[in-house]
């Protein structure tokens, strides 16, 4: 699997798959799962990254989402975007299929 | 070694009688269960001790490649042994299953071959079809679970070390 | 084609009951992921980037028009409007959702059907020649020992946990359309002096990391003794294969390792105990019994030649076009053989939508003695056309955008689904193929390439062939960016051969240009009528390499 987070990484959010749909989510500010990128929590520093992945590990978890993990996220001007390609397309959708996955679901409630 | 598992034998549960024993301990009246290893080393004194004795065949651990041990090193000693006890150290690795294969349809083996290590549930079907019928489960797992994985799949496609046929064989009987 | 029996039916529908248990045991908790995800993959449920992928079996290719329209149906009623099909004939399902999993394999077991031992490290679907029993010269249909194969491999109890997945091609024909040297096991049904068929063993290809061609193991197995020299194989490969580190778990590894003649040795004396039991010897009668459902359709007498397609082509161009590049001769006078194109100009390679797979189902049905092929680098055949009806055959693919006339050229691409979809790609494939077929849009140009195989993975494990593309193509992942690397010169065919890497990767903004490069270097250097894959043999890397590093 490509890797996910540098070591560098400056900041940084969790995902992860929900368990019924596989559908891509967020570790939120009050320790929800959203489905959109921009309802993650994102942290400043590895020791905060770790404090946020253990957050997304109590003893339950396994019953909502599975294989939450830590990726590098990006500072644009004034927001966040995921570092690599990978999160990019996670966060959106297939690249050739535009009218599929979030950025379909975003362009219907726009 | 102290039993942390419980024992399904034949489809029942029962008191396991045998012990592992090390390398080194000397081995009691007790049935015991030792490695290939000494099993090999100690096989005069071995066959003259008047107690049920097995053996364990490791799936890994052998040289750089993490080879396992060969079942077929087992076949000068099988007049000796009443139990073989293959190791399944991950339920990824399915080496012990051809070796059941082999010990009970090469060397005619009729003692008791046990899985002991990971052994989930949707291997334990499969596992008594290659000719295992003894299994070290969890203590968490039920007697009904165990009955019931027995006979998810009520045929077989092909033979194997049980008395199933396989549908190729048997749709011309 | 084969019907279930009884038999058939009870053991898949068993199975689907015993995975909707497994599946409510996951959801309450009762299972953990570690627990429930060997049981998952066992049945072809993957989690990729997005969602769950469900991977269905195409057994040997071959699909009814049923069979078809029920994709169609689950890829409208539990997925998103589409399917896609692979590299090793089956077809992928990229939206369902889990706890309605069992519900579509019960749906799908209806039309005799699963998605058992798609994923794991068992023996997977039996693939074969799309061209079986419609292409002259094949010594036998490749499907009857196919399906015997099948058979004996599923629900295997001694090979489901081996140490890395095992795939089996089988090829009736001396013109290998099934890869069968980059497979675990490869065979060719021959015939001997004396008129038998039987088999000769390919063991030990594939690709992934490691890319290497198979050993011939055996010249000439017996009919009755192959599925004892298949056990012999596999349980030498589950004993001494390496389980240490996965990427030198295949089989190919263990030949290599183990040497061409010491594998011989090894897998001879297992068969020789194996067959002198006689357990596996397959009853003359049960050979018999699935022969009859690969029985040949019941051809019409017709000529040669049909006037009415000869008038149809000088008609129009778009059409002559298509014949020649789709359409492949028939063993039967008056039949064809068609290619469905998945691989429109700018479109998905392999991926087909509910309303195209009901129109090619419909064809078949009507024009094909109900037989639709599906083919490992991901097109569709319609086996049995007669000549006559090609026209109205091609107005009808036309009219759903599958009757792009582009077989074996430079925009029929084989790509994995790469970064777009999968968990473990490293980049993205699927652009990068509508990119080459949109700069190589104009038809006239792909006809004067040729035959020119491109074939793009979006990681090292090949799914998408690029070893033995003519030309391949690597997505490789370096900090966060997609790369790309080109190697030239691999074939799956009878003459397989691995690519050779060009040297440095190429950016995301410059490997179309470099593709273009390569092919214009062949464009310049060729002679004669001389293809692609022939001017490399002759020529070798260094002049492609020039031009490409040329700075």
């Amino acid at each position: 699997m490509a890797q996910h987070s540098s070591k560098g990484a400056r900041f940084q959010a969790v995902t992860a798959n929900r368990l019924s749909d596989g559908e891509v989510v967020y570790l939120t500010p009050d320790n929800q799962w959203a489905e959109t990128f921009a309802a993650a929590d994102i942290t400043d520093g590895p020791e905060a990254g770790d404090a946020l992945l253990a957050r997304a590990l109590p003893a339950d978890f396994e019953l909502h989402v599975l294989e939450p993990y830590l990726f590098e996220v990006l500072q644009d001007a004034s927001h966040f975007k995921p570092a690599s390609v990978r999160e990019i397309i996670r966060a959106a959708g297939p690249t050739v299929r535009l009218d599929l996955g979030k950025q379909a679901d975003a362009k219907r409630e726009s | 070694m102290p039993n942390k598992y419980q024992l399904i034998r034949e489809g029942a549960l029962c008191q396991d009688e045998w012990i592992y024993s090390d390398e080194e301990t000397a081995l009691s009246e007790a049935p015991t269960i030792i490695s290939l290893s000494r099993l090999k080393a100690e096989a005069d004194v071995l066959r003259a001790r008047n107690a049920k004795l097995g053996v364990q065949l490791l799936a890994d651990g052998n040289g750089k490649t993490q080879l396992g041990e060969d079942v077929h090193e087992l076949e000068p000693y099988l007049d000796m042994l009443s139990l073989v006890s293959i190791a399944f150290p991950t339920y990824r690795n399915g080496r012990g299953f051809s070796a059941a294969r082999v010990l009970r349809e090469q060397f005619n083996f009729d003692g008791e071959i046990r899985a002991s290590g990971e052994v989930l549930h949707d291997q334990w079907a499969m596992m008594r079809r290659c000719g295992i019928n003894a299994f070290e489960l969890a203590p968490t797992v039920r007697l009904e679970t165990f009955t019931e994985a027995m006979s998810e799949l009520s045929d077989a496609y092909q033979p194997a070390a049980d008395d199933q046929r396989g549908a190729l064989w048997q749709r011309h009987k | 084609m084969y019907r279930y029996d009884e038999f058939d039916h009870q053991l898949v529908g068993e199975r689907v009951k015993q995975f909707r248990g497994q599946v409510e045991r996951r959801v309450s908790g009762e299972l953990s992921e570690d627990a429930f995800k060997p049981l998952r993959l066992m049945n072809g449920v993957y989690l990729q980037l997005h969602a769950y992928m469900l991977r269905v079996a195409i057994p040997y290719g071959t699909l009814s028009s049923k069979q078809l329209r029920m994709q169609a149906h689950i890829a409208r009623k539990y997925d998103r409007g589409y399917g896609h099909f692979t590299t090793r004939q089956n077809i992928q399902f990229n939206w369902p959702a889990l706890n309605k999993i069992p519900d579509l394999l019960e749906e799908l077991a209806t039309v005799e059907m699963h998605a058992i031992q798609t994923s794991g490290n068992c023996i997977r679907n039996v693939t074969s020649d799309q061209y079986a029993a419609a292409i002259d010269g094949e010594v036998e249909d490749p499907r009857i020992i196919s399906e015997i194969i099948r058979q004996w491999s599923t629900f295997h109890p001694e090979f489901t946990y081996l140490p890395r997945k095992f795939k089996i091609a089988v090829t009736g024909h001396d013109n290998d359309r099934a890869a069968i040297k980059l497979h675990d096991i490869g065979i060719v049904i021959k015939q001997n002096e004396l008129g038998d068929v039987g088999y000769e063993i390919h063991v030990g290809g594939g690709q992934g990391r490691t890319p290497l061609i198979a050993k011939k193991m055996a010249d000439f197995v017996p009919k009755a003794q192959l599925l004892a020299y298949l056990e012999a194989v596999m349980r030498v490969y589950n004993m001494l294969g390496r389980r240490d580190n996965s990427y030198k778990a295949r089989i190919k590894i263990m030949v290599h390792e183990t040497g061409e003649v010491e594998m011989r040795r090894l897998i001879e004396a297992e068969f020789a105990k194996i067959d002198a039991s006689q357990m596996l010897a397959v009853p003359p009668a049960e050979i018999d019994r699935i022969s009859a459902y690969f029985a040949s359709p019941e051809f019409e007498t017709l000529p040669a030649s049909s006037d009415v397609l000869e008038a149809a082509k000088t008609r129009d161009a778009d059409f002559a076009r298509w014949v020649r590049a789709n359409v492949v001769a028939h063993k039967q006078d008056g039949y064809a053989i068609v290619n469905i194109s998945l691989k429109p100009i700018g479109g998905v390679p392999g991926d087909a939508s509910d309303v195209q797979m009901e129109a090619v189902a419909d064809l078949a049905e009507r024009y094909s003695f109900d037989e639709i092929r599906v083919t490992h680098e991901q097109n569709l055949v319609l086996p049995h056309i007669r000549l006559h009806d090609l026209k109205t055959v091609y107005d009808a693919l036309h009219a759903h955008d599958l009757a792009t006339a582009n077989l074996g050229l430079i925009s029929d691409t084989i790509a994995c689904p790469g970064l777009d979809y999968c968990n473990l790609a490293n980049a993205r494939s699927i652009p990068l193929a509508q990119e080459i077929s949109e700069r190589f849009a104009d038809l006239d140009r792909q006809y004067d390439i040729g035959e020119l195989k491109i074939k793009i993975s979006g990681c090292i494990n090949a799914c998408g062939h690029h070893h033995v593309g003519h030309i391949g193509i690597l997505g490789v992942d370096k900090k966060g960016t997609e790369f790309y690397q080109i190697s030239l010169g691999g074939s799956a065919d009878e003459n397989a051969s691995i690519g050779k890497i060009t040297g440095r990767a190429f950016t995301e903004e410059t490997i179309v240009d470099a593709i273009e490069t390569v092919v214009t270097t062949y464009t310049d250097v060729r002679e004669g009528g001389e293809r692609f894959i022939d001017t490399y043999r002759r020529v070798g890397l260094d002049p492609f390499k020039e031009r490409l590093y040329a700075e």
